[in-house]
């Protein structure tokens, strides 16, 4: 169980290495019931699209980004994230989530953590970026 | 410039709704597997319910693959005289308010936040800005999602 | 004296930093080690003559100054010093405006207008030179950006050594912790946004990277 008063400014959350599919990826833009092929899942519509291949649809991304949270701090404390894709995702590369405390304070009677969260890529390519707010219990 | 943009101003201040929709277990199971998520809560109905929930619940993101149910005008966007169309994701924000189960039935709201213009790397864009509300059958708020989106001009 | 000169608040589109997160993230810096005296608010496409951030610079010990990042036809340039003259005569709000009228433009209202990462590709100076414009009225430039690409800061470089110009460094933040990534050092001691276009024009200053930056007394 993770308490707000064993958070720091600075901590830094993750890293959480992955990367996205194929398969992945169409599966996802099924149950998004985004028709396919579309440029997330086909190599000359991407193109067409002046993409170097098929990329992983943002909320997507975001999804991922917001598991690093969840894993972190518990399914119910993530209460914001916000962010911004920032460069196209291509599938099969090494892709790195990681975040880090920005602030700490108490907030409408909550216990507040803010973070910036960041997906890269193994050459420091930032695919997405943003912010996430989460809500933690005070230690018993 | 801002006068070089033209589109449909009497978008704002008007609501377009959808629903309700039902979240099943399924459609939770496939976004969590899609997301590659392995938390129990968000995969196992037994899981989720020794935990207190009433049954699996979705993921904080879930309800971005449901803003698209949202049927949207076209904003008739112009830069420069010329129409612009296309488009892709520039950014999105996701405000999670209650805890979405499966059996919840929701209805979601959206209305058009913001149209601007700014030039990056790959030239001139205009950003479209819709904000969408999702609540459920109890009339509860339980998410609010910004979707962000590039035009090029 | 270090400033980071190019910065985004909340007050900008695409920012998700509030400028307390940014003097609070100082704070960090500081106890890791870093010197940070300052930061230049630059926010996208206008300037924010009604936010005063003095009490936050003083309950903080930052000095914060700000100025703006604006788009242009030949790449964004940041300005300092902005004035209410300046503000009448050009409209922040457009895309395309005019660059050599924007550098002449703040030389003639009291500010000084730096183009921003000139190495970035697609919309640094450097892409218009190489197509053959001229710039006469440019004399600094970012030649250390935070939000710089994989060479995009080694072309900055190269365009400084090529054409003599100066160059100054900021981060570029959109988010908190990466305020101050880069920084400029100045020789003077900068208060306001008046000693900062006195401190450009006296051309002593050096772009940082933050890791170059210690507030260990021997090292000077």
């Amino acid at each position: 169980m993770l308490y707000f008063e064993d958070v720091e400014l600075g901590d830094e959350i993750g890293p959480l290495e992955t990367e996205a599919t194929d398969d992945g990826v169409l599966a996802f833009c099924q149950v998004w019931n985004n028709r396919t092929p579309n440029r997330f899942t086909d190599q000359a519509i991407a193109e067409e699209a002046n993409l170097p291949g098929p990329i992983v649809p943002g909320i997507m991304s975001m999804g991922m980004m917001a598991r690093l949270l969840t894993d972190w701090a518990g399914a119910e404390a993530l209460k914001d994230l916000d962010v911004v894709f920032r460069q196209p995702v291509p599938h099969h590369k090494p892709i790195t989530i990681a975040a880090t405390v920005t602030d700490t304070r108490q907030e409408d009677g909550e216990n507040v953590v803010e973070c910036d969260i960041l997906m890269t890529g193994a050459e420091g390519e930032r695919y997405v970026g943003g912010k996430a707010i989460i809500a933690l219990p005070s230690k018993p | 410039m801002a006068t070089e943009l033209e589109y449909d101003r009497s978008l704002y201040g008007i609501e377009h709704d959808a629903g309700p929709f039902e979240v099943t277990e399924s459609q939770i199971q496939a976004f969590s597997r899609g997301i590659a998520e392995t938390n129990p809560i968000y995969t196992d109905a037994a899981a989720a319910k020794s935990q207190g929930f009433q049954d699996i619940v979705a993921p904080p993101t879930f309800c971005t693959i449901m803003v698209h149910r949202v049927s949207l005008p076209d904003i008739g966007l112009k830069f420069g005289g010329k129409p612009v169309t296309g488009g892709m994701h520039a950014g999105q924000r996701v405000q999670a308010r209650a805890p979405i189960t499966a059996g919840d039935h929701l209805t979601a709201s959206s209305h058009l936040k913001e149209v601007y213009p700014k030039t990056g790397r790959t030239g001139t864009m205009v950003f479209i800005v819709w904000e969408t509300t999702f609540r459920n059958q109890d009339g509860t708020v339980v998410a609010d999602v910004q979707e962000s989106f590039i035009r090029r001009g | 004296m270090y400033l980071d000169m190019h910065s985004h608040s909340v007050s900008s589109d695409d920012s998700r930093a509030t400028v307390e997160q940014y003097l609070k993230w100082i704070q960090v810096l500081r106890k890791r080690g870093h010197v940070v005296d300052g930061i230049v608010l630059t926010e996208h496409r206008k300037f924010d003559y009604d936010k005063d951030y003095a009490a936050l610079a003083n309950q903080y010990d930052v000095v914060v100054l700000k100025g703006s990042e604006l788009d242009t036809r030949y790449g964004h340039v940041l300005v300092y010093g902005v004035t209410e003259p300046l503000t009448k005569d050009i409209d922040f709000g457009n895309v395309a405006m005019d660059t050599r009228e924007l550098l002449k433009a703040a030389r003639q209202h009291g500010a000084y207008a730096v183009p921003a990462h000139p190495g970035r590709f697609g919309i640094g100076l450097t892409e218009y030179i190489q197509q053959g414009e001229i710039f006469d009225d440019v004399h600094i430039v970012e030649r250390l950006n935070g939000g710089s690409r994989k060479g995009e800061n080694e072309r900055a470089w190269e365009l400084c050594d090529d054409k003599g110009y100066l160059g100054v460094g900021g981060s570029d933040a959109h988010l908190t912790s990466h305020i101050c990534t880069c920084l400029t050092r100045f020789e003077a001691k900068i208060s306001n946004e008046a000693d900062l276009v006195e401190a450009l024009l006296s051309e002593q200053f050096q772009p940082v990277w933050l890791e170059d930056t210690t507030n260990n007394p021997t090292s000077e």
